[in-house]
């Protein structure tokens, strides 16, 4: 790319530390010239990702749940624009006022009947959208299970793959698993059995190469782990063993709970 | 790269938003939330102000998401985006300072794919590599990018704050994002090598 601007101003200004003369010439720069403005797009990109590097932290429940409190609340009124709330018209004098009362009388008995059509549609929308996303899960989930199985023949018939038995370990629930790793194509597939883990628990895959850190495979909770999951890893990483330990639900980045499964890598293999 | 096999594309639940389905809310809360909150405590250095904002956060995206354009952004990283000026500009108002940049008019394609971020085992691994990548840059640089993305401060302002010379806080400034440029570019080749 030709420099058009000190080559860091792009992810200096996404950062939002330049500032003065620099920052209003790299304004001026960019928005006449596209080259710029796409190495500006990149410089977003990477300075979002400076957000992951935050100490791990988790909200209360209590967020997510005042959350869709609030979303619910918001899709009453939205409901009531659209069914039964009358529309705003300029107030127009009506010529025989004995009418009034009439028309008061007759405005309450439609405002009525509409409020009870208008909470039965509101419970058949309802059944409609869970029914619909009882479908949607259905459907994702017959198309998971075929990747699944698709991605475990891919690995069956490649060469290198080897097949690591996963042991349950003492004072842990029974349960077991095997991983299947082709370290070429850095493609695991795991398929097992283990008991659901505690509400606030998953199960984590965890790859532990011949040097370095554990690598997270996957999180699973539940009865998922009774289907094959694959995941990836950099090609050509040496492993050690697998392991399959107890995290704070959603996973961690490295491991911190206890060991349920372990298989070890036969050397040779 | 090959999809995940347990992994509704977040462009799904989007549209799913789009169409009143308050199920792909939570299931992208769940997906995103922990990310989102670790890095609004980090800067608001307050759990009950990183709680309301990640509400809004999510509120937001329930209210607009018809402005999500898979196809030219990555939801995550709009997420971040917003996210870290909607901290930075209440961190602004608590401390009287001028707020530099209108989130709201943040537009969402002005972030592009970052790598398969709802991949969530590769976020992790990510996330382990940043923190690692971090810990490495040079203690003084490692301060100042951190006051200028968790603190939103200029180059200007880090100097005063540290009392080093301007030209110092540049330099250090531009060596730690130039380090951190080299690390993402290879993390990007990485996760470009396994499509």
């Amino acid at each position: 790319m030709e420099r058009h601007v000190n080559p860091e101003d792009p992810d200096l200004y996404a950062l939002g530390a330049l500032d003065g003369e620099e920052k209003q010439a790299f304004e001026a720069h960019v928005r006449s010239c596209p080259a710029c403005a796409r190495a500006l797009d990149a410089a977003r990109q990477r300075v979002a990702l400076l957000g992951l590097a935050a100490p791990a932290a988790t909200p209360r429940p209590s967020v997510k749940e005042a959350l869709m409190r609030r979303v619910r609340e918001e899709r009453i009124p939205e409901a009531l624009r659209g069914h039964g709330a009358p529309s705003r018209q300029p107030k127009r004098p009506l010529g025989f006022s004995w009418l009034t009362p009439a028309f008061g009388a007759a405005a309450v008995f439609f405002a009525a009947l509409a409020a009870l059509i208008w909470m039965k549609d509101l419970r058949d929308n309802g059944r409609i959208q869970e029914l619909q996303a009882q479908l949607a899960v259905a459907q994702s989930r017959s198309l998971q299970i075929a990747n699944a199985a698709a991605e475990t023949d891919k690995l069956l018939g490649a060469p290198g793959t080897m097949r690591v038995g996963l042991e349950q370990q003492a004072g842990w629930p029974s349960g077991r698993a095997a991983v299947l790793y082709n370290a070429k194509m850095g493609m695991v597939t795991c398929a097992g059995w283990l008991p659901a883990p505690p509400s606030d628990k998953s199960y984590q895959l965890w790859l532990v190469p011949m040097q370095g850190a554990p690598v997270p495979l996957r999180v699973f909770s539940g009865g998922e782990w009774n289907e094959p999951v694959t995941a990836h890893v950099p090609p050509g990483m040496a492993a050690k063993a697998f392991a399959v330990t107890v995290e704070p639900k959603g996973g961690m980045p490295w491991p911190t709970g206890p060991k349920v499964l372990v298989g070890g890598v036969s050397q040779g293999e | 790269m090959t999809a995940p096999t347990q992994r509704v594309p977040d462009s799904a639940l989007v549209e799913r938003i789009m169409a009143g389905e308050e199920d792909a809310l939570s299931a992208l809360y769940d997906r995103y939330a922990g990310m989102l909150y670790a890095m609004l405590v980090r800067i608001l250095k307050d759990t009950s102000a990183a709680e309301e904002v990640l509400q809004d956060l999510f509120l937001q995206l329930w209210r607009g998401a018809s402005r999500f354009d898979a196809s030219r952004g990555s939801l995550p990283a709009w997420l971040l985006v917003i996210g870290r000026n909607r901290a930075l500009s209440r961190l602004r108002r608590r401390e009287r300072r001028e707020i530099l940049e209108d989130p709201e008019e943040f537009s969402l394609e002005a972030v592009p794919s970052a790598g398969d971020l709802e991949d969530e085992a590769w976020r992790m691994q990510l996330m382990q590599r940043l923190r690692s990548a971090m810990a490495t840059l040079p203690p003084e640089q490692k301060e100042a990018l951190e006051l200028a993305y968790f603190e939103g401060m200029t180059q200007t302002e880090i100097a005063a704050r540290t009392g080093s010379p301007l030209g110092t806080v540049k330099s250090r400034v531009r060596a730690a994002m130039q380090s951190l440029k080299q690390f993402f570019d290879d993390g990007t080749t990485r996760q470009s090598g396994r499509s």
